[in-house]
């Protein structure tokens, strides 16, 4: 599987996986240059809930402007020692200052402006220069700068202060992967302005690093990423229900539930979903996992993994030779031979499993 | 002798004391009658259960081993079925020492038999980076006169595409530590399996220049600490065996937790590190999330060609049984390149895994024992390319190693 580069680049999930990457520690010469990290710059959070502080909210709505009064940045990354904070998020493309994304535009260019610290629960002094920074293909670079250059304008206008903001722009060519800095970023990043690689390409090979969030239905992706997504994510569903088989000790009888399957999986990310009807979308995923696992596994150990709506799984694991039976068809079963490209249909107990999601729903 | 005779620590240090004296004498006329002493090192996860005495039992007991305590952390360990094996003691929270007078291939099955299945024991794994480290304070502790021994073992068993490299399970435990049976096979791929003796002075001297000539020999799979209490000294191997081939089995069990020591430093620190986790960011609890932790990479020195990644990455993931303890669906992303969300098949636990011909980067999720990073580099180094660099993060492993081997002090009246 080798998208086209400029195909991978658009995806949201990879920008977002290769911003984490950006931020992570690693050695000179290594696949991935950290460049963030190696300007100072960690996560800070993922996708944090950040609210617009009220009288700015008030001041919008007497000056008719349409703002999300909260947002959720996709990563928030800071230098501590600085006390600089970056509020990114990842965009397919561009957008019009007058589509329903230029809400959250608005909103973010507020969180990332004088009231940061506020917005992030910090003292004032904590935070010294925020900046609001989106990663976008490079070709979008210059619509999207636009953009945001109107919205902040019309923000100023209304007295709404807002804070600075960048546009990152992601591109490929056939030997690497770079992002283009602009002059906002080139200052707040200490980065060289222009295209900086981080990335070299071998040939014939998908340049996308490993996914530390595999999966997010609520977010556009093309068919083909959104297959290649949902496989990662059955794979590290799968390699939990393996480990916690592997690991039990016999007699017993194992409980797994898709709140802490999902939670594995997505390193404790799925604890955080607010859509409702995402977080069953995920859930139904799970199930779908799941149904298939027990019937590759029950037709050589037979009742070995039974389901039970609204609970989960159980696997009764009552000896060596069926601890033994089961691990065997859990290990031979490949996420490939699933749908991949179907969405899940509505269950008929998604509603017994809203509850189990912390902070989920709203 | 009944080992049940002996009813505590010291009757168990003055036997273990008198027997190897008798072998020291025996080694100086070249006809050892009995076998020597020998220690298996064996890192158990950790875990509530560990944490006691009676948890230890239970550990053992589920794969039939009987642990009769002589004291708090000693025990006396009888297998079910083929009767009393030797002594297991806790040395430190996590990792325990086997002392048994066995034959070292009858117990060196044994104990392969029992990781193998036991989810919660592994060995110690000492890769030869670590083991880099431990011989520059052999050359620290030691004076440059006394002799020392070093072996090398690299096999380049993907090199060649041959079902009958990938080993069955006695074949596994047979190659494991070959130390002295004779390879009858002819050999056609980099296979270096040395032991060189001399001063420690001299290897001091030469061992740097050599490695950078040939790389192998950054595969340190055996080093001895000459004893600083009289003749001979203590063979440490790169999972975790230790023979006794000095006069003094309390100078073996000072060694023993003089390295100990510096391995349980060592996972701590790599746990530390490595563990990639989503935590609650400081200052607003509850509400923000971040990402901490760092990759392990491994690079290795000069790319794998395209048959050998290919060999690698079959013999690894289409085996129950392979090397690497890995399972997995490889999802490929190039000629040379795949990335794995898979499970350590030894300790069960999820890591996900980008290989290419250039090395591997490892996402360790929190609670995934170090031990697996450590095995990963022995193995690597063993069976890949004998002069990977490792790192965590951006910090090299030898760092780490070195230290973890900070404050850790040799005692030779340990008890």
């Amino acid at each position: 599987m080798t998208p086209m580069p400029n195909e991978l680049i658009r995806d949201p999930l990879f920008q977002l996986n290769t911003l984490l990457w950006l931020a992570q520690p690693m050695p000179d010469g290594s696949e991935i240059s950290p460049l963030l990290y190696e300007k100072g710059f960690t996560v800070y959070a993922i996708a944090p809930l950040l609210g617009l502080p009220l009288d700015l909210r008030l001041v919008a709505q007497e000056a008719q402007i349409d703002m999300q009064e909260r947002v959720r940045p996709d990563v928030v990354l800071a230098h501590e020692g600085a006390r600089k904070f970056a509020f990114t998020e990842c965009k397919k493309s561009s957008f019009g200052a007058t589509s329903s994304t230029a809400e959250q535009g608005r909103s973010l260019l507020v969180v990332a402006g004088p009231r940061a610290a506020e917005v992030l629960g910090l003292a004032p002094g904590q935070v010294a220069g925020p900046l609001l920074a989106f990663m976008t293909p490079q070709t979008e670079q210059g619509p999207l700068a636009q953009t945001l250059a109107t919205l902040y304008k019309g923000l100023n206008a209304a007295q709404i202060p807002a804070g600075q903001f960048s546009v990152l722009g992601l591109a490929s060519t056939e030997t690497e992967v770079s992002i283009a800095i602009d002059d906002q970023a080139s200052a707040f990043f200490g980065l060289p302005k222009g295209n900086n690689s981080f990335m070299k390409r071998e040939p014939d090979t998908d340049p996308r690093p490993l996914y530390f969030i595999p999966y997010d239905p609520d977010i556009d992706q093309s068919p083909e990423e959104r297959e290649f997504c949902k496989r990662v994510l059955f794979e590290r569903m799968q390699s939990t229900v393996v480990a916690a088989v592997g690991h039990a000790h016999h007699p017993c009888e194992l409980s797994l539930n898709s709140e802490k399957i999902l939670n594995d999986a997505m390193f404790g990310m799925y604890g955080q979903w607010e859509n409702r009807e995402s977080a069953r979308h995920m859930r139904r995923l799970c199930w779908q996992l799941m149904d298939a696992l027990a019937q590759a596994v029950n037709s050589e150990a037979p009742n070995s993994i039974t389901s039970q709506p609204g609970e989960g799984w159980k696997i009764i694991l009552q000896n060596s030779e069926q601890q033994d039976k089961v691990l065997d068809a859990l290990t031979r079963f490949s996420c490939v031979t699933l749908d991949l490209q179907t969405e899940p249909q509505p269950g008929l107990f998604d509603d017994l499993e809203d509850g189990t999601l912390q902070g989920g729903g709203e | 002798m009944d080992l049940r005779q002996i009813q505590n620590r010291q009757q168990m240090i003055r036997f273990f004391d008198g027997y190897a004296i008798e072998r020291m004498e025996e080694l100086d006329e070249r006809k050892l009658k009995r076998p020597l002493v020998k220690s298996h090192l064996l890192e158990i996860l950790d875990g509530q259960e560990a944490r006691t005495s009676q948890g230890l039992q239970a550990i053992f007991g589920r794969r039939g081993v009987h642990l009769q305590p002589l004291d708090e952390e000693l025990f006396l360990a009888t297998d079910d079925q083929i009767g009393q094996i030797g002594f297991l003691e806790r040395l430190r929270p996590r990792i325990v020492a086997l002392y048994s007078v066995m034959k070292s291939d009858e117990l060196g099955r044994w104990v392969r038999r029992l990781v193998l299945h036991s989810p919660e024991i592994d060995h110690v794994w000492l890769s030869g980076l670590t083991f880099g480290v431990l011989w520059e304070l052999v050359t620290r502790l030691g004076r440059p006169h006394r002799f020392t021994r070093l072996v090398f073992t690299h096999d380049s068993i993907f090199a060649v595409d041959s079902t009958a490299l990938e080993p069955g399970e006695e074949e596994e435990q047979i190659s494991q530590d070959s130390e002295d049976e004779e390879l009858g096979e002819i050999i056609e791929r980099r296979a270096t399996s040395f032991r060189l003796v001399d001063r420690i002075g001299v290897i001091q001297e030469k061992l740097r220049k050599l490695q950078e000539i040939y790389s192998p020999l950054y595969a340190i799979s055996q080093l001895r600490f000459p004893s600083p209490v009289g003749r001979g000294g203590h063979d440490f191997y790169d999972n975790g065996r230790v023979t006794n081939r000095s006069e003094s089995f309390r100078d073996h069990r000072s060694h023993l937790l003089f390295v100990v020591r510096i391995y349980e430093q060592l996972l701590k620190s790599t746990e530390e590190q490595a563990w990639y986790s989503i935590q609650e960011s400081v200052g607003v609890p509850g509400q923000f999330r971040k990402i901490v932790g760092a990759p392990v990479i491994i690079r290795f020195r000069e790319p794998l060609n395209a048959d050998v990644f290919e060999y690698w990455i079959k013999a690894t993931f289409e085996r129950k049984r392979n090397r690497f303890r890995l399972w997995g669906h490889p999802i490929r992303l190039g000629p040379t390149k795949v990335h794995v969300y898979g499970v350590d098949r030894h300790l069960w636990q999820p890591l996900f895994l980008e290989l290419t011909a250039k090395g591997c980067t490892a996402i360790i999720p929190n609670g995934t024992c170090g031990n697996t990073v450590h095995r990963l580099v022995t193995n690597i180094q063993r069976y890949l390319d004998p002069g990977a660099e490792a790192f965590i993060g951006d910090k090299p492993y030898g760092q780490i190693v070195e230290d973890s081997t900070r404050g850790i002090r040799y005692d030779p009246n340990a008890e």
